[in-house]
């Protein structure tokens, strides 16, 4: 029957297809390759662009400065992939970019905790290394022996931001803050971020949670919620979106029911609160103040970067996740270093035993590079961020920030 | 109708491309291509069940994510809180999936077409949102590194290309059966025509209610299996449009209502999207989104019924075709029957003082202010041809469709064969005897003749085989036995009448209604017609027919009624009541009815 020629016919084309590209390119350089896997389309885009210029400067400066010694000079090689919008596109990535690139070391990704959870489920049966700036806890409650978080994890973060807010505040106005007002929205950083401060964060830090708001992105308009933040007027509020478009609302809202430039500070969780399109979208004005944790933000002793990076990307700073994009490629660089091979087992156990105090690598995230055993960053700390004359600059940790917090005074 | 011989040819057909899947699948040389292929084969899967509710009966739903993600989250949910492994957790999946789809059907099935497919893709947006609010915003199957075989874990990802073709042959081959029974014609019947359908005696709500229960089913297994897959569940990623539209883009491209449609669109436009993305993804990104926008405008544009249509209509219209006058019948068709039929007194010439077969006292129908009946009153003798006539919009339609049950009367009785039976079902009173045509005829375009009336045939038959012989009969009744096999979409406006009577014929109807039956036909066609409406008669069926051509009526009936505004004005034989002026006037006006005094006419 030629109906079913056809079909075999049809089904051996896309078998050919594929067959075709199966053909791993067995490429004649013996560059070191490291993957990226990041969202570079759908709505997470744009963070993943800056996590690519981030990771691309470190590798340029890597092979600019010599390559990889142990190896002869060998050069590092970036293989980006895209995650996509959806688990199921991440994970394809990185099936296929293991597949296809069987010399690799070692990779980072992939921005959003959901994409990086799906991932490393690959990675980890594939024994690569895997360096991540999500801020999941579950990432590293798996029992997974090749990953590596290098942001304080989600909890971690807000249990210290509130008590180090408080302690601004305190230092700024001479009294302790009592009552705090949250707005979040559900994605899963926000809502677990939220829950530990609703289920007792809160309380013992002697705070009152007076409002308590959650939004499904993308919002329509902020005026419930900002009305809620008026009639009880809590000494500061805490805001924790997800996306830009979002913010602009909010920030706008507040300033229109006279609560923005300090009357009611504000205190974020969320990197898209220091992206440089918030500053075009809401306007300088609007974002004085603002404070933000976030997983790391330039600072002191990261000049150099920060200038090599600006000049290579014209973005007006460098933020959490162009940095990270730079510290995981020096990491992986330096584990090569110590290894002395390109085996990606070897460069794991290499990170494993890893503690940095100096180099690009370090200098680029406060605290050193040390993992424990379930591959959390050691003794993360965490680092704060606030919007001052149009820029967001690091308040936090003490002894690496750029400038001092700016508590506004009533 | 669709034979033996085609449906065993297409089980050894779906066991041969299993085989070919299996056989790839186990051949490429990564596991990359190898994930990919058990994608393929879910997604497939998904547009297979999707299939067996939107391809067959027509109810096209935007909002099979629902039970995709209601089968992930079972075993998800199912693995992390109760342990269970998703062995179990994919057949609990199924019933998770079968029951949402029984409730979701029952609420929605109230409403037709765009106002359906609407209100189907609110149900996984509106879940989504629910398991967000429940703190489900990322669910990770645990890795068992103890025993993970029973936890369907494997190094090897052709296990779960296996797994999916299970679940993907499984569905193809109840969607075939489907296909191939009174349940596949049923939903094919709804879909041209839902009312249609209901006069023919289907029972149309069952029937939709076992096609979306079975659609769930079949959506939720492969969902849960994707989480399986993925090892981590998140609401956008199996409740998100973009689960449905998959569902609805494979199978649209592949070839709508019939079962290789999903499994050649998934086939084609997964790997394709795919591959283009991992090639160039990072220099092009989101080329998956291009690549199934571009599928769905070549399908617009080219092959509007899919690519499997498009292939089969080519390649049957190089061979001749199948459903050509000139190709022999490939089943066996019996020589013209000698038709023994519960004759009445033929020929129309009952008693005037027998017990009438139909008896309408008082009817009268509302709709808000406007009286589309009023108080009618009307016998229709056995064995008579009975004209219905009237204007536009006097309510002989409205008439029809509270004798047949489409309408309740909003007062009245409506007796036939001494019973009451207003309250009934479209499909029982089809059952007791009462059979209709439309005035705008919706045929079954790409099924045979035979088939389209076969459709009407199952009605008070029990096999198959019996339907079949019913539908010979009508054919023979109406003349068209030598069209049996032509393709409903080739015949002539006067074919497709005939087509139409012989629909409403095969359930051996004591009365039919026809409603404008000779609308649009020339003269020279309306003999023909006439002359079987005749016949249908002199056989002993009892016939009441609308027209508003009064001169082929005055031709045809034995008896008129005729009505203005909802009300009977005039009833009688014909010339009786051709000559009362009040008829006249509600034709012509009241200039007509006194020059029609003059002349004497």
């Amino acid at each position: 029957m030629k109906l079913h020629t056809v079909l075999l016919a049809g089904a051996a084309l896309a078998t050919g297809l594929i067959l075709s590209r199966a053909e791993p390119a067995w490429a004649q350089q013996k560059d070191v390759k490291a993957a990226l896997i990041a969202p570079l389309s759908g709505p997470w885009a744009r963070q993943g662009e800056l996590v690519r210029s981030g990771a691309e400067t470190a590798i340029e400066e890597i092979n600019e400065k010599g390559g990889i010694k142990a190896l002869g000079g060998a050069k590092m090689q970036l293989v980006i992939a895209d995650a996509g919008d959806t688990t199921e596109k991440a994970k394809n990535a990185a099936q296929r970019l293991l597949s296809q690139e069987p010399e690799l070391i070692g990779g980072a990704g992939a921005w959003l905790s959901s994409f990086t959870m799906a991932i490393t489920e690959v990675t980890e049966r594939a024994q690569l290394p895997w360096l991540t700036l999500s801020y999941s806890d579950q990432l590293t409650d798996r029992g997974f022996h090749y990953i590596f978080q290098l942001s304080p994890t989600a909890s971690r973060q807000s249990e210290l931001t509130l008590p180090t807010v408080v302690d601004f505040a305190e230092k700024a106005t001479g009294k302790r803050p009592k009552t705090v007002g949250m707005i979040s929205d559900n994605t899963a950083g926000a809502a677990s971020f939220a829950k530990w401060v609703r289920e007792g964060g809160a309380e013992k830090n002697g705070l009152k949670l007076v409002v308590d708001e959650v939004f499904t992105p993308p919002l329509a308009d902020a005026t419930a919620l900002i009305q809620r933040v008026r009639s009880t007027r809590p000494d500061f509020l805490l805001v924790i979106p997800s996306n830009v478009p979002d913010n602009k609302l909010l920030f706008e809202k507040m300033n229109e029911f006279r609560l923005g430039k300090g009357v009611v500070p504000v205190v974020g969780n969320s990197g898209s609160l220091g992206a440089p399109e918030l500053l075009k979208t809401v306007g300088k004005d609007l974002l004085e103040g603002l404070i933000v944790s976030v997983g790391t933000w330039s600072m002191k002793g990261q000049e150099e970067i920060v200038a090599r990076y600006k000049k290579r990307t014209n973005e007006p700073w460098m933020t959490q996740d162009s940095l990270m994009g730079y510290a995981e490629m020096w990491i992986l660089k330096e584990a090569v270093e110590r290894a002395g091979t390109a085996d990606r087992v070897k460069v794991a156990e290499e990170i494993r035993k890893m503690d940095l105090k100096d180099g690009p690598a370090a200098l680029s995230l406060p605290g050193g590079i040390k993992f424990d055993e379930k591959g959390r960053r050691v003794d993360a700390p965490l680092v704060l961020i606030q919007w001052q004359d149009g820029e967001p600059k690091s308040i936090a940790p003490a002894d690496r920030a750029n400038t001092k917090a700016n508590w506004p005074k009533k | 109708m669709a034979s033996l011989s085609s449906y065993r040819r297409q089980q050894w057909l779906i066991v041969a491309v299993a085989l070919v899947y299996l056989t790839v699948a186990l051949l490429v040389p990564s596991s990359y291509y190898q994930l990919i292929i058990a994608q393929v084969v879910l997604w497939a899967t998904l547009g297979a069940a999707w299939n067996i509710l939107s391809g067959y009966s027509g109810l096209v739903s935007f909002g099979h994510a629902v039970f995709w993600g209601l089968g992930a989250y079972t075993v998800a949910l199912g693995m992390v809180f109760f342990n269970i492994s998703p062995w179990l957790g994919i057949p609990l999946g199924v019933v998770v999936g079968v029951t949402a789809a029984a409730i979701i059907g029952r609420i929605t099935f109230r409403l037709t077409g765009h106002y359906f497919a609407l209100a189907m893709l609110a149900y996984p947006l509106s879940i989504l949102y629910l398991f967000e609010w429940m703190g489900f915003q990322e669910v990770s199957l645990p890795i068992k590194r103890e025993n993970p075989v029973a936890y369907m874990q494997f190094q090897d990802p052709r296990v779960y290309c296996v797994l999916a073709l299970v679940l993907l042959t499984a569905c193809l081959f109840t969607a075939l059966r489907v296909e191939h029974s009174r349940f596949g014609m049923s939903l094919l019947a709804i879909k041209q025509n839902e009312r249609a359908a209901e006069a023919s005696g289907i029972n149309t709500l069952k029937w939709k209610m076992l096609a979306i229960m079975l659609s769930g089913g079949f959506a939720a297994a492969p969902g849960g299996l994707y989480a399986v897959l993925l090892l981590i569940v998140t609401p956008p990623s199996v409740f998100g449009v973009a689960v449905s539209s998959l569902a609805l883009i494979v199978t649209l491209f592949g070839g709508i209502g019939s079962i290789w449609g999903p499994v050649i669109g998934a086939s084609i436009l997964i790997p394709l999207a795919e591959v283009l993305h991992g090639e160039f993804g990072d220099k092009v990104p989101g080329i998956q989104g291009v690549v199934y926008g571009l599928a769905i405008i070549v399908t617009i544009l080219f092959a509007q019924q899919g690519v499997y249509w498009r292939v089969r209509d080519y390649l049957r219209g190089r061979r001749g075709g199948e459903l050509t006058e000139t190709a022999p019948a490939p089943e066996a068709e019996p020589a013209a029957p000698v038709i023994t039929l519960p004759v009445g007194k033929a020929g129309g010439k009952a008693s005037e003082n027998a017990e009438p077969m139909l008896q309408l006292s008082g009817v009268s129908r509302r709709f808000g202010g406007l009286l589309a009946l009023n108080e009618v009153a009307l016998n229709v003798q056995r064995g008579t041809i009975h004209g219905v006539i009237g204007p536009n919009g006097a309510g002989k339609t409205t008439l029809f469709n509270t004798i047949n049950g489409f309408l309740a009367p909003s007062a009245g009785s409506i007796r036939f064969e001494g019973r009451e039976v207003v309250g009934l079902r479209p499909d029982q009173l089809c059952k007791l005897g009462i059979g209709r045509t439309f005035q705008i005829v919706r045929p079954f375009a790409r099924m045979s003749v035979l088939q389209n009336i076969v459709v009407g045939s199952y009605v008070n038959t029990t096999s198959d085989a019996e339907a079949e012989q019913r539908a010979w009969e009508a054919i023979h009744r109406v003349g068209l036995t030598k069209e049996a096999h032509v393709a409903a979409g080739n015949l002539t406006t006067k074919q497709l009448r005939l087509m139409e009577l012989a629909r409403a014929l095969a359930p051996r109807p004591k009365l039919l209604l026809l409603d404008e039956t000779l609308a649009g036909l020339a003269e020279a066609e309306l003999d023909g017609i006439l002359s079987v409406v005749r016949q249908l008669c002199d056989q002993g069926v009892t016939i009441v027919i609308i027209e508003h051509t009064m001169q082929a009526m005055a031709r045809l009936a034995h008896h008129f009624t005729v009505l203005d505004h909802g009300s009977v004005i005039a009833d009688g034989a014909p010339q009786q009541v051709l000559n009362d002026p009040r008829v006249i006037e509600a034709y012509l006006g009241k200039r007509w009815v006194e020059r029609a005094a003059h002349t004497g006419t």
